[in-house]
């Protein structure tokens, strides 16, 4: 280490957090996408400490096959196992596996990050299910709902990940037939939440708007088995199983059919730095802490940047590319979006990464 | 009656044509039960205005009420959003019948009921009196202004004009204002406070200010000059009611500062290290110099302050999501809770002392209990975070049945939504819940929080965030978009409702004529036994 160490630890001094590690990432042309997202989950501490712990499981069995799995686990052992406190690593060999999957990724035009996250999360998972040797985990209960039968969509009993484990969620579809009041309950897993925005709202409104019921009624009748006709029904979507790592992603991009091409909205969506979300079992509401956000910058979709923001040992930090600043928690409201169309703040919050503060050993 | 018939008239034309420049789907009335609020003014700053700093600040307004003549009621009233707009005396508003009356020519008779029923109380005639100047308006340096921060400057618009543009502007160079509070009853001219971002606080003559041509403040009394005593951000200033010249800062680290006006400028740094981020603790100075004393209520920001009506309780909210109400002479904490979940942003008391509102990262109103000392209440509404609360402490029930034994309230809030709600809460209504909890229990009697719930909680003990089921909610009566920019708080004034956004634009809402005092005249208000009922939340 050099004289007096980076500017970063400076700014920290005897706050630097004891074993931890701050890298920047380097770009390898528009790979922002990839960077900002990989130090949102470097920094979601369950997630890195069993990617670290299955990479000390599983390095002894010698260079196998290397797959996105392998090349995430062997850049985050080499980040937590720097000598250094600071400095920049080369991403390049998980770039390059990346790329090798997804021809999506391939070129070196702009990239969507929560399509990256979607890809990656899904990638792990189907690695870890394809694994012979057994994961830890325990199934989760997938018991019909009150009043209601499940017409499961969930698969046949794949094992439980540790991938699972950290963010998957279940969500509820109750659809109440408006003639026989039967509750026909479906669930779907997700490892994500995407959500519709609106101008100058909050994610809690966003969250209220996505779970509201909705009357299917004219055109959209609902086929009732009990009734065994098309019904007047209400639908209403609503949080089963609250997720360990609540990862919100805000539909900035948009669809707009009149140009036939995305639009970026650049709504003013403010997020607190706790949550609640209330599921439909259990008395309590469960809790979050926000501690990751990537944030999209620029004014279109098809180009811009990404930067990360980190909450790391109750410090907040400034991920863009190579560079680690320190940043003030009251910054994160710069991030917020624009209550105007044009403004010339063009970062936006993107995706939200949310930690349950409520005990879940038992998940 | 025809001379106000008259002017109410030419107030609508005159609001119609300058809202021209409304942008589209923002509408210049909204209606309650009562009638319409209507758009009369709007106050902004000067067009040219694009400091780089503009947008970092957000703007708060303090309407200030300039004396009259010294002759006269030496009362005026004062409020300023998120810090004291719950603070008004009893003689303040004695005399916004008086000046309030005289300077708005709109002033209509609907507005004025609750507070003719005080005057008469208090015995003075003052609002036939003052009648005789309807018309008049004030470009002369008396009367009503507000006083808003933007960028790096203050402005102070004439409150009853129809000037768009602000009367005066004062540039800071060394830090962007962020705060102030006006103290009507001020007995050595400095009426005005101010804080800055970096922690200075000013105290001036409002007065003096409009009288000077210049851009910078003048006779200025300098506070925690460049942060000598704490170099973190103000986030809120005010007067501490009969406080004889004190007031206190509420600081960005969890800090409170007293100041006492009439003692040594000059700082005394030396308070004690604080061992415990986390806890409560007063230390005085050592010396008998400014600032007095340091509160250290919180880890992490305080957002808002205000003293109860009478000084006797200060109320702060904060980054931690508590309100905690204090005991201010005794230095003692008193009650507060957490909110649901997120950073609490605004508080305001009643007039009264009995209920304390406040705003928060959770979109939720709430409304505590004094009584109970916890919350009694939740108002859902807002679509985003609640930037400003206040009681509408002129407002008064209609004169159906059961005004005076069932106690109404009415309050306001407006949200970074851009909307403004109007809210009635009735206790009686609100022992049992109007509207279930969805998939709760409708009634404190059942759910694991009841044992507690029943009771009030024990003094000095801070409430953990209740259950979403256990709170009896709210709706509001109105909710209206007002603004295009998310806003950040809210006046009630015995004429209007003022509203105001983060970029600093100020909207002006006449109170809805009432049909039933435009037949009466203003003598029969006056003697009218039930008007002396006063509202909710008038303070006896």
């Amino acid at each position: 280490m050099g004289v007096g160490g980076s500017k970063l630890e400076k700014a920290l001094g005897d706050h630097f957090p004891e074993g931890e590690r701050y890298f920047g990432f380097e770009n390898f042309g528009n790979t922002c996408y990839c960077n900002s997202v990989l130090q949102a989950l470097y920094f979601c501490v369950p997630f890195r400490e069993q990617l670290l712990e299955y990479y000390s499981n599983n390095k002894s069995q010698g260079d196998g096959d290397e797959n996105l799995l392998t090349c995430l686990a062997d850049l985050f052992s080499q980040i937590s196992s720097q000598k250094k406190k600071t400095g920049v690593v080369a991403p390049k060999r998980f770039v390059q596996r990346l790329r090798k999957e997804n021809d999506v990724f391939r070129g070196y035009m702009h990239q969507d990050a929560h399509e990256f996250l979607n890809f990656l999360l899904n990638q792990l998972v189907e690695i870890l299910e394809k694994a012979p040797h057994k994961v830890k985990g325990e199934d989760v209960p997938n018991g019909p709902c009150n009043g209601g039968q499940v017409n499961g969509l969930v698969k046949q009993e794949p094992p439980i990940t540790w991938v699972h484990n950290t963010f998957q969620g279940i969500l509820t579809n109750e659809t109440r037939c408006l003639r026989c009041e039967t509750v026909t309950a479906r669930d779907e897993i997700f490892l994500d939440l995407s959500i519709d925005i609106e101008q100058n709202s909050s994610i809690t409104s966003c969250l209220k708007n996505f779970s509201s019921t909705e009357t299917l009624n004219a055109n959209d009748k609902f086929f009732c088995d009990k009734c065994s006709s098309l019904q007047e029904a209400q639908k209403r979507m609503r949080i089963k199983k609250p997720p360990r790592i609540l990862v919100i992603h805000l539909k900035r991009f948009k669809f707009m059919e009149q140009l036939n091409r995305h639009k970026k909205l650049s709504y003013r969506v403010v997020f607190p730095l706790e949550l609640k979300l209330s599921t439909t079992v259990g008395d309590a509401d469960s809790e979050y802490s926000l501690f990751a956000v990537v944030v999209h910058i620029g004014s279109g979709p098809n180009h811009g940047h990404y930067v990360s923001l980190v909450k790391s040992h109750n410090h907040w930090l400034f991920f863009d590319d190579e560079n680690v600043e320190i940043i003030d928690e009251s910054a994160i409201q710069t991030f917020f979006g624009s209550a105007q169309e044009y403004s010339t703040n063009t970062d936006h919050g993107y995706i939200l990464f949310y930690e349950s503060l409520t005990a879940d050993d038992k998940q | 009656m025809m001379n106000s018939g008259a002017s109410n008239n030419m107030m609508s034309s005159a609001s119609a044509s300058g809202n021209n420049a409304q942008p589209p789907g923002l509408k210049t009335y909204f209606k309650t039960i009562e009638g319409k609020y209507k758009l009369q003014y709007e106050k902004t700053h000067p067009a040219g205005l694009l400091h780089y700093a503009h947008g970092k600040t957000v703007t708060q307004v303090t309407v200030a009420h300039l004396k009259d003549k010294p002759t006269q009621t030496p009362s005026q009233s004062s409020s300023s959003l998120g810090v004291s707009s719950g603070v008004r005396s009893a003689a303040s508003r004695l005399w916004s019948v008086g000046n309030g009356r005289a300077l708005s020519f709109v002033a209509g008779n609907g507005g004025s009921k609750p507070v003719s029923g005080s005057t008469t109380r208090i015995g003075s005639l003052g609002a036939s009196s003052s009648n005789n100047v309807v018309g008049n308006p004030n470009f002369d340096g008396k009367g009503t202004y507000l006083v808003f921060n933007v960028g790096d400057a203050i402005f102070v618009s004439d409150l009853n004009s129809q000037d768009k543009d602000p009367i005066k502007s004062i540039h800071f160079s060394n830090s962007n204002p962020v705060c102030h509070a006006y103290d009507p009853d001020a007995k050595d001219g400095h009426d005005l406070l101010i804080g800055l971002n970096s922690g200075d606080v000013y105290s001036v003559s409002l007065r003096q200010q409009l009288q000077d041509v210049g851009k910078k403040l003048v006779g200025a009394q300098h506070y925690n000059k460049d942060g000598s005593v704490n170099n973190s951000r103000c986030t809120c200033v005010a007067w501490i009611p009969n406080g004889d010249g004190s007031f206190v800062v509420a600081h960005a680290d969890g800090n409170i500062y007293v100041y006492e006006k009439n003692k040594d400028g000059s700082g005394d740094p030396s308070f004690p290290v604080i061992k415990d981020q986390a806890h409560f603790s007063v230390s005085h100075a050592r010396y008998s110099k400014n600032p007095v004393a340091r509160w250290h209520i919180c880890q992490g920001s305080i957002n808002g302050i205000a003293f109860s009506a009478d000084g006797a309780y200060i109320a702060t909210v904060g980054r931690d999501g508590y309100l905690r109400v204090f005991d201010y002479k005794n230095e003692q904490l008193i009650c507060g809770g957490k909110s649901y979940y997120g950073a609490l942003l605004c508080c305001a008391w009643s007039m009264d002392g009995k209920y304390i509102l406040t705003g928060g990262e959770d979109d939720l109103v709430q409304v505590w209990s004094m009584e109970d000392r916890k919350i009694v209440a939740w108002g859902e509404g807002h679509n985003s975070w609640v930037s400003g609360v206040a009681f509408d402490s002129y407002w008064q029930a209609s004169n159906s049945d059961g005004v005076g034994e069932s106690t109404v309230y009415r309050f306001g809030s407006v949200g970074q939504d851009t909307q403004l709600l109007l809210w009635d809460l009735e206790m009686d209504e609100l022992v049992v819940p109007v509207r279930r909890a969805p998939g709760g229990s409708p009634t404190f009697s059942t759910g694991s929080q009841s044992s507690h719930w029943d009771s009030a909680c024990p003094v000095g003990t801070l409430q953990p965030a209740p259950s979403m089921r256990d709170v009896p909610k709210l709706s509001p009566l109105v909710a209206h978009r007002v603004h295009t920019e998310p806003l950040s708080g809210l006046i009630f004034t015995q004429e209007s409702l003022l509203t105001v956004c983060r970029e600093g634009h100020v909207k002006i809402w006449t109170r809805p004529v009432s049909s039933e005092s435009q037949s009466s005249g203003n003598s029969d208000s006056l003697t009218s036994s039930s008007l002396k009922v006063s509202g909710s939340g008038y303070k006896q």
